[in-house]
C-alpha cells in the first residue's frame, strides 16, 4: 500500500466497492508489521508480510481477470497505485506459476545450486508424506 | 597465524586450498549423484586451526547437511575422513587403529609447537604419494586381526541423520511436521557415549567410543577346536548365492588339501572339509570372524561330526550299501595288441580287411594329440593314440606286455566295451576290484547308474586322462 498519495487524480468508478476489503487487508498488513519477532525464527519474522502481500495482489487479479468485476481504468489504477504487485500478477498468467506465492521463490541467483524453492517443486514429485515449507515465504507448495 | 581472508596476506600460502574433500563412503552417503559446496578459506580447521577448504553436501534423502571440518593435512597425517574422523580404511577412531597397530603418535597439541608440527607434516606429505596415508601410520601399515575383526563391512548411514531436536526434548517444539529435526529422546546423559568431541577424537585419548570397542574387542569370542581330533570340517555360515563353491575353494585352498566343500544352498551354508586337521584348525583361526567374502562377514565354526556332514559316496562318508544293477567290472581293453585291434582301420593299407572291431568309446579327454582324428593317412606301424598306451618303439619286435603297475588303476575311460569277453593274457585281471566291493570309485561304464556319484562324472576324469596324455614314453616317435 502506498504511503503517499502520488496521484492527485480521484480513482476511477468502483474504486468504493473494492476499498474496504483493501482497507481491512491494510490493516493485517500494518498489524503483521507491528508483530513482535519474540518466540519466531529468523526467516518467519517476513512470512507474513508475503503472505498478505499475495493475498492483496491475488484479490486484484481475481477481480479483473477471473471475476471481471472491475474495469480496466480501476486495475490499472491499482497496479499504478502499487496495490497489487504487478510482476507477481504477470507471472500467474504464466502455464504453471498460476498459484505463485512470491517472487523471491522463482529467483534462481539466490539459491546454492542454481535451482528455484522448495515450494516450487510438484507434490508428485516430492518424496510421499514429505512436508515442505520454504524459508523465504512459509509457502507449502504453490506448484500443482 | 593470520587468519582473516582480508586483512593479512602473511603466511597465505599455508592456507589449504583443496580440489576435492577426503571423506570416507558414510559420510559420502548412499547416493551415488551428489551436489556438493566448496567454499575456498571457510572455516578454520578444528584441530590446526589454518583455513582451509571446505565442502558442504547433503547425504541422502532425509539426512543433515554434513562438512569438512579438519584439513586435509590433518586428515592426512591420521588417515582419517575429513568429517567424522574416523579411520578412512577400517572406519574405527583413531585411538582403537592406533592401539591395534601399537603406533604411538606425539602430536604437540601447544599453539606455536602445531604450527611448526604441521608445517612439517605438509611438506613431508608433499614429498610422498598422496595416496598412502602419511605420519607414523603409513610406516605401520600392516593388516591386523583386531583391526579386521572391528571394521565395519558396510557403510553406517544411520550416523548422517539429522540431529535431535532440542525444542522438541523440552517439549516446546513448534514446528511439528515440518521440523527438520528428529524428534526423539536422547540417550541417557550418564552415558560415557555421550560426551565425545572432535579433538579427542582425533588425537586419539579418552575416545568413549574407542574404549567402547576395545572393550567388546576383548570380549570377542573365540573359537575353539573340538576335542574330538576326527573333525576336519568347517562350517561357513551365512552365504547368499553370490557366493560361490569356487570363491570358498579359493580362500581356504591356502590352508591346506580340501577334501570337499559341500554347498548347502538352502540353509544358505557350506561345509568345507579339510584332509588334515592342522589345516582345517589353521582355517578356523584365520578366517574366525574376519572371513569377509562379497561384502559379507561369514560365519565360521567346525563342523559336528565328520560322518554326518560329509557327503555320501566319499571316503569318510555314509556307508553305502551296493548299487544294485551296476554292470560288473571289465577288463581293461587289449591296448597292447595293436595288430589284432586296428583302431584306425588301416584294411585299405594293407589291402587286407580287418574283422570289425568294436572301436573304443569316443573319449572326452583334450589331451589327444591332433593325429588322433586322420587314421587313414597313417603308416600300418605307427604306434597307437596314446589314449591307447602302445609302450614300444614304432617298427619294434611285438607286443611286450607294458609292467603292470601301470595299469594298478586302470584309468576308467580306457575300460570301453573289449573285443570280446575274454581278458587278454596279459592282463592281471586281478587289479580289478570285485564288482560289489566298494572300495574305490565305482567303474565307469556304458550303463549309465541310476545315482549320480560325482566320482563317476566323466568331467571330473581330467586328472587321469591328462596323465596319460602327456606322459612322454606312451607316444615316442609320433614325428618320427
Amino acid at each position: 500500500m502506498p504511503k503517499v498519495k502520488r496521484s492527485r487524480k480521484p480513482p476511477p468508478e468502483g474504486w468504493e466497492l473494492i476499498e474496504p476489503t483493501l482497507d481491512e487487508l491494510d490493516q493485517k498488513m500494518r498489524e503483521a508489521e507491528q508483530d513482535p519477532h519474540e518466540g519466531k525464527r529468523k526467516v518467519e519474522a517476513l512470512w507474513p508480510i508475503f503472505r498478505i502481500h499475495h493475498q492483496r495482489s491475488r484479490y486484484i487479479y481475481d477481480l479483473f481477470y477471473k471475476r471481471k468485476a472491475i474495469s480496466r481504468e480501476l486495475y490499472e489504477y491499482c497496479l499504478k497505485e502499487g496495490i497489487a504487485d504487478k510482476n507477481l500478477i504477470a507471472k500467474w498468467k504464466k502455464s504453471g506459476y498460476e498459484n505463485l506465492c512470491c517472487l523471491r521463490c522463482i529467483q534462481t541467483r539466490d539459491t546454492n545450486f542454481q535451482t528455484k524453492c522448495i515450494c516450487r517443486v510438484p507434490k508428485t514429485k516430492l518424496e510421499e508424506g514429505k512436508v515442505v515449507e520454504c524459508v523465504i515465504c512459509g509457502c507449502r507448495g504453490c506448484s500443482g | 597465524m593470520a587468519t582473516s581472508k582480508t586483512a593479512n596476506t602473511y603466511n597465505r600460502q599455508n592456507w589449504e586450498d583443496a580440489e576435492f574433500p577426503i571423506l570416507c563412503q558414510t559420510c559420502l552417503g548412499d547416493n551415488p549423484y551428489l551436489r556438493m559446496m566448496k567454499e575456498k578459506y571457510g572455516r578454520e580447521c578444528k584441530i590446526c586451526a589454518r583455513p582451509f577448504t571446505i565442502f558442504r553436501w547433503c547425504p541422502g534423502a532425509r539426512m543433515r547437511f554434513k562438512k569438512t571440518e579438519v584439513c586435509q593435512t590433518c586428515a592426512k597425517m591420521k588417515n582419517i575422513c575429513q568429517t567424522c574422523l574416523l579411520d578412512l580404511e577400517y572406519g574405527l577412531p583413531v585411538q582403537v587403529r592406533d592401539h591395534a597397530l601399537g603406533l604411538k603418535d606425539e602430536m604437540p597439541k601447544s599453539d606455536v609447537n602445531k604450527e611448526y608440527y604441521t608445517q612439517n607434516a605438509e611438506r613431508e606429505l608433499a614429498n610422498t604419494d598422496s595416496s598412502n596415508p602419511g605420519g607414523s601410520l603409513g610406516k605401520a601399515n600392516t593388516p591386523n586381526d583386531l583391526l579386521l575383526k572391528l571394521a565395519r563391512t558396510a557403510p553406517y548411514y544411520k550416523r548422517n541423520r539429522p540431529h535431535i531436536c532440542s525444542f522438541w526434548v523440552k517439549g516446546e517444539c513448534k514446528r511439528g511436521e515440518e521440523c527438520p529435526y528428529r524428534h526423539e529422546m536422547p540417550t541417557d546423559p550418564n552415558d560415557p557415549l555421550a560426551d565425545q568431541n572432535i579433538k579427542d577424537r582425533f588425537y586419539g585419548v579418552n575416545d568413549p567410543v574407542a574404549s567402547k570397542l576395545l572393550d567388546r574387542a576383548s570380549k570377542l569370542p573365540s573359537l575353539e577346536p573340538p576335542p574330538d581330533k576326527a573333525i576336519t570340517t568347517l562350517y561357513v555360515g551365512g552365504l547368499d548365492g553370490r557366493v560361490l563353491e569356487q570363491d570358498l575353494r579359493d580362500h581356504f585352498y591356502q590352508f591346506g588339501e580340501i577334501r570337499s566343500i559341500t554347498m548347502v544352498p538352502k540353509q544358505q551354508c557350506a561345509f568345507v572339509c579339510f584332509t588334515n586337521r592342522f589345516s582345517a584348525e589353521t582355517a578356523a583361526e584365520n578366517s574366525f570372524n574376519k572371513l569377509i567374502m562379497k561384502g559379507r562377514r561369514l560365519k565360521i565354526l567346525w563342523g559336528k561330526s565328520q560322518g554326518a556332514k560329509a557327503t555320501p559316496g566319499r571316503e569318510g562318508g555314509a556307508k553305502l550299501t551296493p548299487v544294485p544293477g551296476l554292470p560288473e567290472a571289465l577288463p581293461p581293453p587289449p591296448a597292447s595288441k595293436p595288430e589284432e585291434n586296428n583302431f584306425f582301420n588301416l584294411a585299405s593299407t594293407s589291402g587286407i580287411p580287418l574283422p570289425p572291431l568294436p572301436m573304443p568309446p569316443p573319449q572326452p579327454l583334450m589331451g589327444a594329440p591332433p593325429m588322433h582324428g586322420q587314421p587313414p593317412l597313417m603308416p600300418p606301424r605307427l604306434p597307437p593314440p596314446p589314449g591307447q598306451r602302445g609302450p614300444y618303439p614304432p617298427g619294434g619286435r611285438g607286443p611286450y606286455p607294458p609292467p603292470p603297475h601301470r595299469f594298478m588303476p586302470p584309468p576308467p575311460f580306457m575300460r570301453g566295451p573289449p573285443p570280446n569277453n575274454i581278458p587278454p593274457p596279459n592282463l592281471p585281471p586281478p587289479n580289478m576290484p570285485p564288482p560289489n566291493m566298494p572300495r574305490g570309485p565305482p567303474p565307469n561304464r556304458g550303463a549309465p547308474p541310476t545315482i549320480h556319484y560325482p566320482s563317476q562324472d566323466p568331467h571330473r576324469m581330467g586328472t587321469g586322462g591328462k596323465e596319460q596324455g602327456l606322459n612322454p614314453p606312451t607316444q615316442p616317435g609320433a614325428t618320427s
